[in-house]
């Protein structure tokens, strides 16, 4: 198995970009996220149900929202950052047919004893316009006696 | 703006003061149903396309700083949600199962505030889960704001919070989770 490496806190500039993540939002995503979260609104699931509330198709619930944009941190930052903070406001409907993009860019760095702390700034956009926005906060071991 | 009676405005005012500390729901913790585990853990990954190996892999987990498997952090709010009644969803506007009593947001509805739009939603995460801790969560309403001018049209921004605990009462994590109330103006409720 391929295993994945964390970023070494040392590299990590403020100024410096997320690895990008596109996702193909099909009604078969939008259906898988929401039950795997426990979320059995029927807008995420019964298009006849969207329909009848006004939305064209199904939409993504918030909660996977939140799911990827933990995907988006740690695919980057490697399995042993930890998410600590995820404050996001929710923008257009991330509808079925779509394709979100997340981007993030790093804000501010910080380190307090072995553990490094990076703020970032990150947003998903669709063909609507910014799904999601907000700031995530994660933390990476860093070596103590760093220069 | 519709013109209502002083009376009026000002009973909508001290209810909705009165809502500010109120639970959400029965007032009592929801207890998640089943304690963090693997299946439900290899699900969320498999949906969401996670590859990382500490939810998953155990014996990569094993020589991270977690020592083992974890929950993915943003499954939290997962944990504690209601097992739903599939029969009759719809009809209940989605809500997974029977409403007991009538909810707090009720004052905005009775006021003509009658849309609802989530606009944020915010994690602290204390530590990372691990399989078979079992988690609840108690959500208070922790401010209202003032009538704000939207885009959609009049509201009040609600603001509940919600607070996870492990079984010795740990707070592991804290969810801020906002709301808009509001008469729909000139676009469809």
């Amino acid at each position: 198995m391929n295993t994945p490496n964390t970023l070494d806190f040392n590299q990590v500039k403020v100024g410096d970009e997320l690895t990008p993540l596109s996702i193909d939002v099909t009604a078969t995503v939008v259906v898988a996220g929401a039950i795997a979260t426990r979320d059995f609104m029927p807008v995420h699931h019964d298009r006849n149900y969207a329909n009848k509330q006004g939305a064209p198709e199904i939409f993504m619930n918030i909660l996977s929202d939140t799911a990827y944009c933990s995907r988006f941190l740690t695919d980057w930052a490697g399995p042993e950052a930890m998410v600590r903070k995820l404050s996001i406001r929710l923008g257009v409907p991330a509808f079925a047919g779509s394709t979100l993009t997340y981007t993030g860019t790093v804000t501010a760095v910080s380190q307090r004893g072995t553990e490094g702390t990076i703020e970032i700034s990150l947003r998903a956009t669709n063909d609507l316009g910014d799904h999601v926005s907000g700031v995530a906060v994660i933390g990476l071991p860093a070596s103590g006696a760093s220069a | 703006m519709n013109a209502e009676p002083n009376d009026a405005s000002a009973n909508f005012a001290h209810a909705v003061a009165a809502l500010v500390g109120r639970p959400v729901g029965s007032g009592k913790a929801s207890v998640a149903p089943d304690p963090v585990n693997q299946p439900m853990i290899r699900h969320w990954a498999a949906a969401f396309e996670d590859a990382n190996p500490v939810y998953t892999d155990p014996e990569f987990a094993a020589g991270t700083r977690f020592g083992g498997i974890v929950a993915p952090p943003l499954m939290l709010q997962t944990w504690t949600m209601a097992t739903p009644m599939i029969t009759g969803i719809a009809e209940r506007g989605g809500a997974p199962v029977p409403s007991e009593g009538t909810s707090p947001m009720t004052v905005f509805d009775e006021a003509g505030f009658v849309g609802t739009l989530a606009s944020n939603s915010e994690f602290e995460i204390m530590r990372y889960l691990r399989i078979g801790e079992t988690i609840s969560a108690t959500t208070i309403i922790e401010s209202v704001s003032e009538q704000k001018k939207t885009r959609i049209g009049p509201g009040h921004f609600v603001t509940w919070v919600t607070t996870y605990v492990d079984d010795s009462g740990e707070t592991v994590g804290i969810q801020r989770f906002r709301i808009l109330k509001f008469k729909p103006e000139g676009v469809p409720a």
